[in-house]
């Protein structure tokens, strides 16, 4: 990656009176990459204001399970016996329910959208990190080596991108076992669930990652302090990782965080459909799915906002967030 | 009978339930000068009556799928109501409202059996020049066979087991016509058929309500010479089963849609029971349950096969609603929805775990769970239903006093099972019953206040009973301890209710209704007692309540509601009524206006 010419000290020295001019009026404090990104960072207010919805939403997921209620205590008082739906306007708002509770169960919308935020950051989050990780080692080593360890690559990469992943993820979810064997790791149940789906959605979004870096490598294995490694007899794993991985955290960065929003729609669509986290364990999908599919949002419109609207808001502040991020990284791609 | 929704129904003499229906109803409606359908009238009058025959098409439709398309292979009370449009039984339940809903007329039989004076023998006598819809004749050799087939559980698991356990034992036991070496593959001796129209079924021992066992679908008689042909029969059966009943199968695509034709071959006097009003009858099965219901109100289609009642927002648009209140009905259907605690898996095999499994549970959040007191049904505390003869009032476990659940209570078995700060175990139910969904979750979350953690496990309708709950190799490989299930009586007896869901003898590998595997010598003993002859009416309704408290004290069953269900009946339907034995529409005499 290039860093702007006019902020570099190289280019200030490339002015010798402006260098005098300069140290004599005041100290020219040479400036990181990461410091120059995170000023144009700053500037950008919707990208920070994404950025701070984003780690609200965070730290709610975080902690929140600990304030709130339990989300999966039935509260048959606060049902309408004849028709099932919350007494009361705005799906039964209350101070204890302050955004009210579900229908049929009276379980609190609260607690179940805060432990639903929980499940849904956390598969979205280690989803992509798996898909980060295999990405780039692959798309380092192809862009790299060249030949036909790019092409076998290449050619997975596009095997994978070409994959009906929702048909395949919708056949391997429903035949989860109840109990699983890694080795000396016994998975069941939720802890299985949950694992199975953090590889699912990770495993087959590498590609998208694998292919930026694999560009990125392309053009930078062509610098000269690439040679100039080779040249001193660095090993190549020496300068995959320590020479042209560094130059590659930026790219990381930004794709990263515009693959999570992906991620956690994935995994909203597999609760949706029924194959995603299991009940009663709450997912945004999952409340989305229980609303829509039960009709409830006749009955209570409220059922269906409440996940909808906290499933659009990380959406979109992760997407404001990522975009900002690689304006700042990366202007010249803007 | 199982029940697809979460309700059942029951055979059960629904009578006591039709009667405070019907009062309700009055008391509700007050007197209506006109005819016009009211709210619940269709408990108690036929809405709608014409014999009128035309050219539409009657669309059903089911939020899951039949269990089995196949007589013999079939036990869920939906599917033995929707069955009888194309097969057709020895005897019939009379296709009249009320509590005449549960008497029996003849089908093909000519009248009820005539029994032996031993009590051993029953006779039954075919209506001589019916054809099968392939046009071949109905004779009693082929009803042999339709039962033959029911002990080839290996092939036809679904269906109940009460000729295996009612008809005389051979040796070596007999295993179903496919098994079956001698000619004509007629080997089962404890039928008879000494003549083309005559059938005689000897039994193991006298049982005074046979008439009501060959009413079940088993004994629609199946033709051998398709049944034998590996192309066409055995479990390949249910793809196109021979019609004996006013319309034909037509085309059917597993899980997808049913279409039934008239059956040229039907003449009325088959089973005068049932109509073909219609020319073609459309199932269409895996539909969302919610879309069934604004079909139905919309007129996109005429009935919810399931019978088990509208989904929560049909159910608010319909009370709320005058005119669509009048067309709708909400019969108590005979039917308890409960959970079965199985006594083989561990730690459930401690009737102590079990009863902590009582105790904690909360009543009222599952109650709600159904949908409340008008669409799931009042709180259950006995394992029998108020409408089947014999019940008395009695609540083992004091749900009546504890309606939340009494966890003092509940960890004091968990002590006694040696387990005080609870246990792990798997619960299953059918993921696409959104009723049975939410009262899961409601168990689920009151047997976590007392440490017990019950895994939630989803599974399919169609295959819940065959594969899944009741696969007792699936239920103990998976450690499947809670099971959640509906029941109706087979027929409106002690023994009709828990001869198969209680008795040891009762459990089967695949298509299991005994899901908590309970044998107890005590229970045993009094269902294989209760049908003896020489009982009065008053030694059985003991024996009825003796069974129902031991099979509470065994902590085997968890009930959960006396089942309601809130039925709408498309304006478009004709004879459209509430079938006592069914507790839902008699779908044999829907026609269209």
């Amino acid at each position: 990656m290039t860093a702007p010419i006019e902020l570099t000290p190289t280019a200030v020295e490339a002015g010798p009176e402006s260098v005098i001019q300069g140290l004599s009026a005041k100290v020219i404090e040479g400036r990181s990459l990461g410091q120059i990104a995170w000023m144009r960072l700053r500037r950008d207010k919707v990208a920070m204001a994404g950025g701070i919805v984003v780690l609200l939403l965070c730290l709610v997921a975080i902690f929140g399970p600990l304030l709130v209620g339990s989300p999966t205590v039935y509260h048959s008082g606060l049902i309408d016996p004849t028709f099932s739906r919350p007494k009361g306007p705005w799906g039964g708002i209350s101070l204890a329910h302050p955004l009210g509770v579900e229908p049929i169960t009276g379980r609190d919308m609260l607690a179940r959208v805060v432990t639903g935020a929980k499940w849904s950051l956390l598969i979205a989050f280690l989803a992509t990190v798996l898909a980060v990780g295999i990405g780039v080692v692959m798309g380092i080593i192809s862009g790299y080596l060249g030949g036909w360890v790019d092409s076998v690559i290449a050619r997975s990469m596009d095997v994978f991108l070409a994959f009906p992943l929702l048909v395949f993820a919708i056949a391997l979810v429903g035949v989860i076992p109840t109990t699983a064997h890694f080795g000396p790791i016994h998975a069941s149940g939720l802890t299985l669930r949950v694992g199975l789906l953090i590889f699912i959605i990770g495993f087959f979004a590498w590609p998208y990652m694998g292919r930026i870096i694999r560009g990125q490598t392309l053009s930078l294995r062509e610098r000269e302090f690439v040679d100039a490694a080779r040249s001193l007899g660095a090993r190549t794993p020496y300068i995959l990782f320590r020479e042209i991985l560094p130059n590659l955290v930026g790219p990381i960065l930004v794709y990263s965080t515009l693959l999570i929003p992906t991620n956690i729609l994935f995994e909203a669509a597999l609760s949706y459909l029924g194959v995603g986290i299991q009940p009663p364990t709450p997912t945004w999908g999952g409340m989305l799915s229980d609303a829509v599919a039960n009709q409830w949002y006749s009955i209570d419109p409220m059922a269906m906002l409440v996940p909808g609207v906290a499933i659009f808001l990380i959406v979109i502040a992760f997407n404001l967030f990522g975009d900002g991020l690689r304006d700042a990284l990366d202007p010249k791609s803007r | 009978m199982k029940m697809p929704k979460i309700l059942g129904i029951g055979t059960a003499t629904a009578v006591g339930a039709l009667i405070l229906a019907a009062c309700s109803s009055s008391s509700s409606t007050g007197t209506t000068p006109t005819n016009a359908p009211a709210y619940n009238s269709g408990l108690t009058t036929v809405i709608n009556a014409s014999n009128a025959k035309t050219s539409g098409t009657l669309t059903f439709e089911d939020f899951g799928a039949p269990d089995s398309t196949d007589p013999g292979d079939t036990y869920y009370a939906a599917q033995w109501n929707f069955i009888r449009l194309y097969e057709t039984s020895l005897m019939t339940y009379a296709s009249v409202p009320g509590p005449g809903g549960l008497n029996l007329v003849p089908g093909i039989a000519t009248g009820p059996g005539t029994v032996s004076t031993d009590g051993l023998t029953w006779t039954y006598h075919i209506k001589p020049g019916l054809k099968f819809s392939n046009g071949m004749p109905i004779t009693a050799a082929d009803v042999k066979y339709a039962v033959e087939r029911t002990f080839a559980k290996d092939v036809l698991p679904g269906g109940p087991s009460y000729f295996q356990i009612l008809l005389a034992p051979q040796t070596p036991a007999y295993k179903g016509p496919y098994k079956d070496k001698t000619p004509g593959h007629m080997g089962l001796k404890a039928i008879t058929v000494p003549d083309a129209n005559t059938i005689e079924f000897h039994l193991a021992k006298p049982f005074a309500d046979f008439n009501y066992v060959v009413a079940i679908p088993q004994t629609a008689p199946v033709p051998p010479s398709v049944d034998l042909a590996t192309a066409t029969g055995g479990a390949k059966y249910a793809l196109n089963p021979i019609s004996t009943g006013p319309y034909m199968v037509q085309s059917y695509t597993p899980n997808k849609q049913l279409t039934l034709v008239d059956n040229p071959n039907w003449v009325p006097q088959m089973d005068p029971a049932a109509k073909q009003l219609v020319a073609k009858v459309i199932l269409k099965m895996n539909v969302n349950a919610a879309t069934v219901d604004s079909d139905l109100i919309s007129g996109a289609a005429q009935m919810d096969y399931a019978g088990g009642g509208v989904q929560t927002a049909a159910r608010a648009q319909i009370l709320s609603s005058n005119a669509l209140k009048a067309k709708a009905d909400d019969p108590v259907n005979g039917f308890i929805d409960f959970m079965y605690i199985n006594t083989k898996i561990a730690p459930l095999n401690n009737v102590h775990c079990r009863m902590a499994v009582e105790y904690a549970a909360n009543k009222v959040d599952t109650q709600t769970a159904y949908g409340g007191p008008v669409a799931g049904g009042a709180i259950a505390t006995t394992s029998m239903p108020p409408n089947v003869i014999g019940y008395l009032s009695s609540d083992t476990y004091s749900f009546n006093a504890h309606p939340t659940g009494d966890l003092t209570a509940a960890k004091a078995q968990l002590t006694a099972c040696g387990h005080p700060n609870g246990f792990a175990v798997n619960l299953g139910y059918r993921n696409d019953s959104p009723k049975q969904t939410a009262a899961a979750q409601a168990i689920n979350a009151a047997l976590t206040k007392v440490g017990i953690t019950a895994t939630l496990k989803g599974f399919p309708s169609a295959t819940y009973y065959t594969t899944y709950a009741g696969n007792t190799a699936y239920t103990h490989s998976h450690d499947i301890g809670l099971a959640m299930g509906g029941w109706g009586a087979d027929f409106p007896t002690a023994f009709g209710w828990y001869d198969q869901i209680a008795a040891g003898n009762a459990i089967v590998p695949a298509g299991n209704s005994n899901i908590s595997e309970l044998n107890d010598p005590v229970v045993n003993g009094l269902i294989s007692r209760i049908e003896a002859p020489g009982l009065t009416q008053a030694q059985r309704n003991a024996m009825a309540h003796q069974i129902d408290i031991q099979v509470m004290k065994d902590a085997a069953f968890m009930p959960e509601v006396y089942a309601k269900s809130l039925l709408y009946r498309n304006p478009a339907l004709t004879n459209v009524y509430v079938q006592a034995y069914y507790g839902m529409y008699n779908y044999a005499v829907l026609g269209l206006k």
